[in-house]
Order: structure tokens, then C-alpha cells, then sequence
């Protein structure tokens, strides 16, 4: 199906492509479906593309392209909302992807939301925006995103 | 700040509309119930931070910042996914 969108031109995206976030995202909670997309020439990056909303396009990196070192904690809540039982631990980079979004404003520094991560369990193709229930990480971690990226 | 303190069960009221109730105190972390009317939005303060930061990520695409960070325009047409059938590169 092709959808028009604002920043990446009209895009033709397979179902299996897309994924849901049951309760939005906040601040966004009306919008439930997404499209994670990536770019030949911004490698690493990637756009999460609202479905429902044009003008919608979140740029994220996966966690472990901002901190190599980060290590996932889901709330039991976010687990099972991403469909696994309550007690699991998903693996990130099998079971589920996690992706820190990115604020970008002119003038200032690239920060990543590390404290709240999208987590997607890749083959229910569910997500949340996971909040840490630690405060190991911040929403305004500092990122040098043209390192991240390797064009 | 003002600070109250609570023995479970008992409750706090803010503005008259508004009731506190501490449900239970465990270990390190403490259950509230709350009472407010509907057009008041009750959410955890990193919920609000999130949706803040949220806020501010989808205005800063909108004002142009694919071009200001990675000094070229928003790539057109040739985007990938990153799940599905045809996967593109993926990263974790």
C-alpha cells in the first residue's frame, strides 16, 4: 500500500513491514501504527514513519549505536503489552529492536531519549515506547549522530 | 514543597477535586490511588517527560532537521524496511 508522507515522499510499505503500538506513543497516543524505515545512504539511521499521521516521522538509532554498551530493563506492563508472558526477558536483537528517538534542534546538541526507548518485538510486530523502570539513562542523552550514522 | 506524612489508607486532597490515597507502602516503593475528574490528566512524571521530548522530536522534523544534522536534504523514494519480507540491514 502507498502512503504519502512529508518528509520521504510517498512510500509503499507491506503489511509485514509495518508495527503497532497498542497504546500510541505519548504525547501521540491516537497514533497507532508505524512504519521503521532505513535509508541506503544513512546507514543506522532510521525513520519510524506514522501511517496515520504525513507529517509524522520520528528519526531514532538503535540503542547500542548511541551507548554499545546498553542493556534493556522492560517494565513487566511493557512486556506483556509487546505480547510476551511477564516474566520473560527478550534478547535484544532477537526478540525485540530498540530504538532511541532523536531530537534534533537547531543550534543545540543531538540528544538521545535513552530512558524511553521503542522497543519492537519483531515478530508480533508490536511496540512500545518502553520507559525505564531504572534511571540508568536519560531522555536527553547527548549523541553524536553523524559518528552513529555512516554514510 | 509541602510535605504530609501518610499512614496507608489514609488520603490527601488537593483543590477539593483532586483525592490522594496511599494504598500501600512496601519495600521501596509506595501504591497510590487517585481521584480527579476526567478533564485532569494524571500521568507519571517521566510519562510527561517522554511525551515532552516526544513533542519536541516530532517538531524539530518538521523544522528541517534531517538537512541541519546530517548536512543533506531528506533522502527521497529509496527508503527500506526495516522489518518484514524484504528486511533491510538489520541493527539492533
Amino acid at each position: 500500500m502507498t502512503y504519502q508522507t512529508a518528509h520521504l515522499g510517498p512510500i509503499t510499505v507491506d503489511e509485514s513491514s509495518t508495527i503497532e503500538f497498542p497504546e500510541g506513543l505519548p504525547g501521540f497516543e491516537e497514533c497507532r501504527r508505524f512504519v521503521p524505515l532505513q535509508h541506503p545512504e544513512y546507514a543506522g539511521l532510521v525513520f519510524l514513519q506514522s501511517l496515520e499521521r504525513a507529517e509524522l516521522c520520528f528519526l531514532a538509532l538503535p540503542v547500542r549505536a548511541v551507548r554499545a554498551d546498553y542493556s534493556l530493563a522492560l517494565s513487566a506492563d511493557d512486556t506483556v503489552l509487546l505480547g510476551f508472558p511477564e516474566d520473560y526477558r527478550p534478547a535484544l536483537g532477537s526478540d525485540v529492536l530498540a530504538l532511541a528517538i532523536l531530537s534534533l534542534e537547531e543550534g543545540r546538541m543531538p540528544t538521545a531519549n535513552l530512558l524511553a526507548p521503542v522497543v519492537i518485538h519483531c515478530l508480533a510486530r508490536r511496540a512500545v515506547q518502553a520507559i525505564r523502570p531504572d534511571r540508568r539513562y536519560g531522555c536527553r542523552e547527548r549523541v553524536e549522530v553523524q559518528e552513529a550514522v555512516c554514510s | 514543597m509541602l510535605v504530609i506524612r501518610r499512614h496507608p489508607g489514609e488520603t490527601i486532597l488537593i483543590g477539593g477535586e483532586i483525592e490522594l490515597e496511599v494504598i500501600e507502602c512496601g519495600h521501596n516503593r509506595v501504591k497510590l490511588g487517585i481521584r480527579a475528574p476526567q478533564h485532569i490528566p494524571v500521568m507519571r512524571g517521566e510519562v510527561m517527560l517522554t511525551r515532552d521530548q516526544n513533542i519536541s522530536a516530532a517538531q524539530s522534523m518538521a523544522g528541517g532537521a534531517i538537512p541541519a544534522v546530517l548536512g543533506r536534504p531528506a533522502p527521497g523514494g529509496a527508503v527500506v524496511p526495516l522489518l518484514g519480507e524484504t528486511p533491510g540491514k538489520r541493527t539492533a
